[in-house]
């Protein structure tokens, strides 16, 4: 089914002429049924073929190439083989899935036209596409809808309509900050929606500060960001600033470039200021095992696969993982070259800073000054004390308190002083000094002081090791089996690597945020597009390699690539770009008409709609009932949970729900357990945060709407909203209803609408916030109030 | 509206559901598959031969309990048997068995010399037609010897719990692979429209070491995870409407919510409506289900007995009972974890006291759920595991008291019905207890004959994430011939 429904749309999204049949054709074909023999991975390659690269590059003897491909199909041993009736001779083995008449009919035709191999497309930097000639020309508004736009006209559609104003509205704003555009807000676009108008909404909303939240988020599940260690014990850890430098940094529409600098090496940029120093904590986010009796250096290891599988992922878009027990079956990453990118990360110690405001490092200096003039007298006062006042005290110590005392103290008395060892010395001067009262007056000034100090937060960040460690391949990537050395280093296939040879993080963000990188910018403007409509224009965001799904869009991925470096790496700009198009504007209404064709929306036909990730169901349920703290950042909060979650792993624990404000706080502040992490957060599809998810599923079940029927957090929203509707200065109860629609749906409702509404609250009874809390419990359970539309 | 456009709107979206619409379990998942429904990068189902008729295979079980004794508990004082390991006891284990091995507490074997074998003290007799070597610590668990299987060469590849916890569960050390469960509810989907396929239930001082994700979904759809069901308070979190709120004004609001879902539904045309309007009908059911399931007052006093249940007391005996009354409700993976088998010697987990104490927790009510599924005709469809994470070593470890260490190399397992040969053990250890001698099992064969029982071939249940078909068995196991009926 899968090749079946691509290669159909293959054929269905290139615009003519522009078709890369190798690319686009045959090497799915190949990838999926022969590079696991036949492929990079030379260990188990079989019969010394090699289809993944063009013959004449893998030094094939030229008579071997003859054989094997022949000049056409029919005189090619290729295809000999793949149609051979015999199961002994015939490829794939016959234990492997077979190859369908249509894949058949594709390979011979590549091997007519001479099977021509061109470089796999996500290897060739993008470069902005040529402009095509359209109809419709009064559509686009962006360069982006001209190149969409010419793939619907080549499949004769038409794009849908621009959604309505109400709609558009509330996609901007979920998409753009997670928070609900309020009722004027709503009223004044409805009433000029103009280009103009719609312009200025997307500009403010880049600008809000929330903006860094709702994109925060997105960057925090590639981030694998959690508030607890992971593995049995799951600790707690402080990480938060890290967070909060996410969200400052896409506030400040940081260039992306530098974005992945300072969190893969900021500690290593001259002059690194604090910041740039707790960025670092990006890799310091994976697990920690806390259990007894561990190999530390296994579980070392194990953090460092995991930052490289994740820089693979997030940044390059590759399955790296794959090459750490063997060269990758597919994509043509090798094994030795997984430990260089391994090398990178394998000279760093792993520590916390404290990070003390300026007001924070004023006090304490402050403190310290005063604890530094009273010391002296305390030491002075002691110097003399033990002396004779000791010796002295020694023969009133009463049998009562002898008592008290353990057994080398006991031992240390009943012997002359002179006799004393350094530890009973010790000993003794510590039992003298707790009885003297002088002593302890001078002390406790002291202490009283020190508590003053402020309780300073403090970060997970890497440090580089002085002396470097020397890494090694693991074989079968156990990390008992230590093989060849290797130096820092990255995939050949990709752009040149030109730092040296004893290559720190920082030559490696420099290669990763390199202008020749294929790769980064198509992956990054890939992850926005998905962020925006749902799905990528790549589907497999995260592999675009030989078995990655191909882009729908070559052209809108390549022209949004290039101009994300034109832009100087400007995250808004591209954002922008993306949400100012009559693409994104379009209804998500289904088109019945295009069933057949394109059921999944691959052409983009329209819109798509797209239910609210995990944390923003909550911020917009906390935002129609106008309970939300907008309070930026800072460190994790407890709203209420169900009973008895906590205890669901190794360490029980207690959650205290916050009281104040805080039990109010967007989704993304919830304190995140990685053994016992939130409930409503898990049951709308949460990542889990053991490894970097690029890309969350999006599932419906019963257990979601169990969550938010009855779960105590969305009860209380459900009664502060029923509150806010039944004091608001509206004569009718109709009037109300109105309202109620428009503060969590941002539309007006229809008339059958209104009618379910008022029968319901006909049936409810008790005063004025009670009659209207089953009302404020439907609109909040809706599908359409946590989905963008 | 016209029920055309919901019914294919509600097609779309249904095998995302962890309640099938159809009950028909084996098949439904590949329906939707051949009807074209699978988004291009979602799954792989295609290879699956369930469905294609390339290796398809007869299900001999349709539901699984496995019963987790987590912590690792030692095969020595319960099922292995070994004489020998007792007259040595005391002296140095020879050092070619030790040679390049990994132990999680290396320090703790003694300060003098090499670790020294400990041979227990617990008395072996063997039992039933089939002679099976049961110590005095189970006594239920003796009784039904020749209904069950015993595994004692089973080996796993990690020596820590956490991770050797998720190796048992999703046949990798590393955290975020999907968990068994999942797996085959992705798979062969649940016969049951009313309670999730995938439940899991816990007893013991703590929870399992590793928490969600050892019934997690990993990479599948988040709709495949297993679901914990409480034995105090609500069974499932949220179940209950909150209690100032009647049932009939819960009745009214989902039905407000599903009309305005509908008049929705019709102007947008998304299929995900539709599925959502039955995930509220779904809800709305569960609600009365839920508790019926875990309402035990019309069990007869007998089969309570039986079990060791007593009413209103959690416990590892309740979560037996609930466990086979979710089986029959179609539930197809239920999971039981039971905590504290990891007997090192410290004085929270000895080998004398605290290893009577964790038996007797489990004994009869283990005998008792096979007793009672062969007595009422279930034990033919139902496949029992009984096993911890890894085994003890034969070595003594010095803590408080001497216990044992975490062996990886062998430890003991039984199961039961579902396809399971009966009254019948497979493999040896060596004199020592150390290694398998004889018909070695590893995890990933462990793994490979249970989705072989369940008419699942291994090989073929896959599932395309990061441009790789995964399986639960990575690219290893084989059946475990031998066992089958």
């Amino acid at each position: 089914m899968y090749w079946a429904l691509c290669l159909g749309l293959c054929i269905l999204i290139s615009p003519a002429g522009s078709a890369d049949d190798y690319n686009n054709k045959v090497k799915p074909i190949l990838s999926q049924h022969c590079f696991t023999c036949h492929g990079p991975d030379s260990k188990h390659r079989e019969g010394e073929l090699r289809l993944d690269v063009a013959p004449y590059d893998d030094d094939m003897a030229s008579d071997r190439i003859k054989e094997l491909f022949g000049s056409d199909h029919a005189s090619s041993v290729i295809f000999e083989r793949i149609t051979a009736q015999d199961d002994d001779d015939r490829m794939p083995p016959s234990d492997k899935p077979a190859l369908t008449e249509k894949e058949i009919g594709i390979i011979a035709d590549w091997l007519d036209d001479g099977a021509p191999y061109s470089k796999h497309w996500a290897f060739i930097a993008p470069t902005k596409p040529a402009m095509p000639t359209l109809k419709q020309d009064d559509w686009p508004r962006t360069t982006l809808d001209r190149l969409v736009l010419a793939t619907l006209e080549s499949n004769d559609i038409s794009p849908a309509p621009l959604a309505t104003p109400e709609t558009r509205l509330r996609r901007v704003y979920l998409d753009l900050i997670g928070i609900l555009p309020t009722i004027e807000q709503v009223s004044s676009f409805v009433a000029n929606p103009s280009e103009e108008a719609y312009t200025q909404v997307v500009d403010k909303l880049l600008a809000s500060e929330h903006f860094g939240e709702r994109w925060g988020r997105h960057w925090l599940d590639n981030a694998r960001y959690a508030d607890s260690n992971g593995y049995s014990i799951d600790g707690s850890r402080q990480i938060w600033p890290y967070r909060d430098w996410v969200i400052n940094a896409l506030n400040e529409d940081m260039p992306f470039d530098q974005f992945i600098t300072e969190q893969l090496a900021g500690d290593l940029l001259p002059n690194a200021t604090q910041d740039q120093r707790v960025a670092t904590g990006f890799h310091r986010n994976t697990m920690i095992n806390q259990e007894g009796g561990i190999d530390k250096e296994e579980f070392r290891i194990e953090s460092i696969v995991d930052r490289v599988n994740t820089t693979g992922a997030v940044f390059l878009g590759l399955t790296m993982e794959c090459a750490k027990c063997h060269d990758h079956k597919y994509d043509p990453l090798y094994q030795s070259e997984y430990y260089k990118l391994f090398a990178f990360y394998n000279n760093d110690d792993e520590i916390d800073i404290e990070l003390p405001s300026p007001n924070q490092k004023a006090r304490l200096k402050r403190i310290q000054k005063e604890i530094d003039a009273l010391v002296p007298k305390r030491n002075a006062y002691k110097a003399e004390a033990i002396k004779e006042p000791l010796t002295a005290w020694v023969a009133t110590v009463t049998e009562e308190t002898l008592a008290k005392w353990n057994l080398k103290e006991k031992d240390a008395i009943a012997t002359e002083r002179s006799t004393w060892t350094d530890e009973q010395e010790r000993l003794i001067q510590k039992r003298f000094l707790a009885a003297d009262e002088k002593y302890q007056e001078l002390e406790n000034e002291i202490r009283s002081i020190e508590k003053k100090k402020p309780r300073l937060p403090k970060t997970m960040v890497l440090k580089k090791r002085p002396e470097a460690r020397v890494t090694q391949l693991f074989e079968q990537g156990d990390f008992t089996r230590k093989a060849e050395v290797v130096t820092p280093g990255t995939p050949a296939v990709l752009h040149p690597y030109k730092g040296p040879e004893n290559g720190s993080r920082l030559d490696l963000a420099h290669w990763l945020s390199s202008p020749e990188n294929p790769l980064t910018a198509r992956v990054m403007v890939n992850r926005y597009w998905q962020y925006l409509f749902g799905r990528g224009i790549v589907e497999t965001e995260n592999d675009f390699g030989y078995q990655g799904s191909l882009p729908t869009h070559p052209e809108v991925l390549d022209y949004l690539a290039a101009q994300f470096l034109d832009t100087g790496w400007s995250i808004k700009k591209i954002i922008r770009e993306i949400v100012l198009s009559s693409t994104y504007q379009q209804s998500s209404h289904r088109r019945p008409e295009l069933d057949v064709i394109d059921p999944k929306n691959y052409l983009l036909a329209r819109q798509n709609r797209v239910r609210l990730d995990a944390e923003i169901i909550r911020d917009v349920s906390l935002s129609a009932s106008d309970q939300l703290d907008t309070t930026i950042g800072g460190p994790g909060v407890y709203p209420p949970q169900p009973d008895g979650v906590l205890k669901l792993g190794q360490s029980s624990r207690a959650w205290n729900p916050d009281k104040g404000s805080d039990r109010h706080r967007r989704g993304m502040y919830t304190f995140f357990w990685r053994a016992t992490p939130y409930p409503s957060l898990m049951v709308f599809d949460a990542p889990n945060a053991m490894v970097t998810c690029t890309r969350r599923s999006r599932s419906n079940t019963p257990l979601q709407a169990l969550t938010l029927l009855n779960d105590q957090a969305f009860i209380e929203q459900a009664q502060a909203l029923a509150e806010r509707i039944s004091s608001a200065p509206m004569a009718t109860d109709e009037d109300k209803l109105h309202y109620a629609f428009m503060l969590c749906l941002g539309r007006a409702p229809e008339a059958s609408e209104v009618l379910v509404l008022s029968n319901l609250l006909k049936k409810s009874s008790g005063d004025q916030t009670s009659a209207w809390f089953p009302v404020a419990r439907t609109l909040l359970n809706l599908d359409e109030f946590i989905t963008r539309e | 509206m016209s029920d055309a456009p919901y019914n294919k709107a509600l097609h779309d979206v249904t095998r995302r559901h962890f309640f099938k619409q159809c009950g028909v379990g084996l098949g439904s998942v590949a329906l939707n598959s051949m009807l074209g429904n699978e988004s291009a990068a979602d799954s792989n189902l295609r290879n699956m031969g369930i469905f294609n008729g390339q290796g398809q295979k007869p299900a001999k079980a349709l539901n699984v309990i496995f019963m987790f004794m987590a912590g690792g508990p030692s095969q020595l004082e319960l099922f292995d048997y070994k004489p020998v390991l007792q007259k040595y006891n005391n002296q140095p284990i020879p050092q070619s068995y030790i040679e390049g091995k990994r132990f999680a507490f290396m320090d703790s074997f003694g300060n003098d010399g090499p670790p020294k074998l400990l041979g227990t003290v617990r008395d072996f007799k063997q039992y039933g037609d089939s002679g099976a070597w049961v110590s005095e610590c189970l006594p239920h668990t003796a009784k039904i010897v020749d209904d069950i299987s015993f595994l004692k060469t089973v080996a796993t590849d990690v020596p820590n719990h956490a991770p050797a916890k998720i190796f048992m569960n999703t046949g990798s050390g590393q955290f975020g692979r999907p968990s068994m469960g999942s797996w085959i509810n992705y798979g062969i989907g649940s016969e049951s429209q009313e309670l999730p396929g995938f439940v899991v239930l816990q007893s013991g001082p703590r929870g399992p070491r590793g928490g969600q994700p050892l019934w997690g979904s990993g990479f599948l759809p988040a709709s495949h995870q297993g679901v914990p069901f409480r034995s105090q308070g609500d069974p499932i979190l949220n179940l209950s409407t909150p209690e100032n709120i009647n049932q009939d004004e819960q009745r009214n609001v989902i039905d407000a919510v599903n009309q305005l879902n509908r008049n929705r539904l019709d102007v947008t045309g998304d299929g995900e409506i539709a599925a959502r309007i039955s995930s509220y009908e779904m809800a709305y059911r569960m609600q009365s289900s839920a508790p019926e399931l875990m309402d035990i007052s019309k069990e007869s006093q007998a089969t309570l007995d039986l079990y060791g249940v007593k009413e209103g007391e959690p416990s590892y005996a309740m979560n037996c009972l609930s466990a086979r009354r979710m089986i029959e409700r179609g539930v197809r993976f239920v999971q039981l974890y039971h905590t504290n088998w990891d007997h090192h010697g410290g004085n929270s987990e000895n080998l004398s006291d605290k290893l009577d104490e964790v038996c007797h927790d489990v004994d009869q009510a283990s005998a008792a759920l096979v007793m009672d599924l062969k007595q009422r005709g279930l034990l033919e469809n139902t496949l029992v595991i009984w096993g911890g994470e890894f085994g003890r070593t034969p070595m003594g470890e010095v803590r408080d008291t001497i216990g044992r260490n975490h062996h990886i190399d062998s430890s003991t397992m039984w199961m039961a019905g579902g396809g399971v040969k009966a009254g019948y053990t497979h493999g040896e250890t060596d004199e020592l207890g150390f290694s398998p001698v004889d018909k070695p099992v590893h995890v990933h064969d462990l793994h490979a004959t249970i989705l072989h029982l369940l008419g699942i071939d291994h090989e073929k249940l896959t599932y395309r994430f990061q441009g790789r078909d995964f399986r639960l068995t990575d690219v290893h196991g084989h059946v475990i011939e031998d066992l089958l009926v």
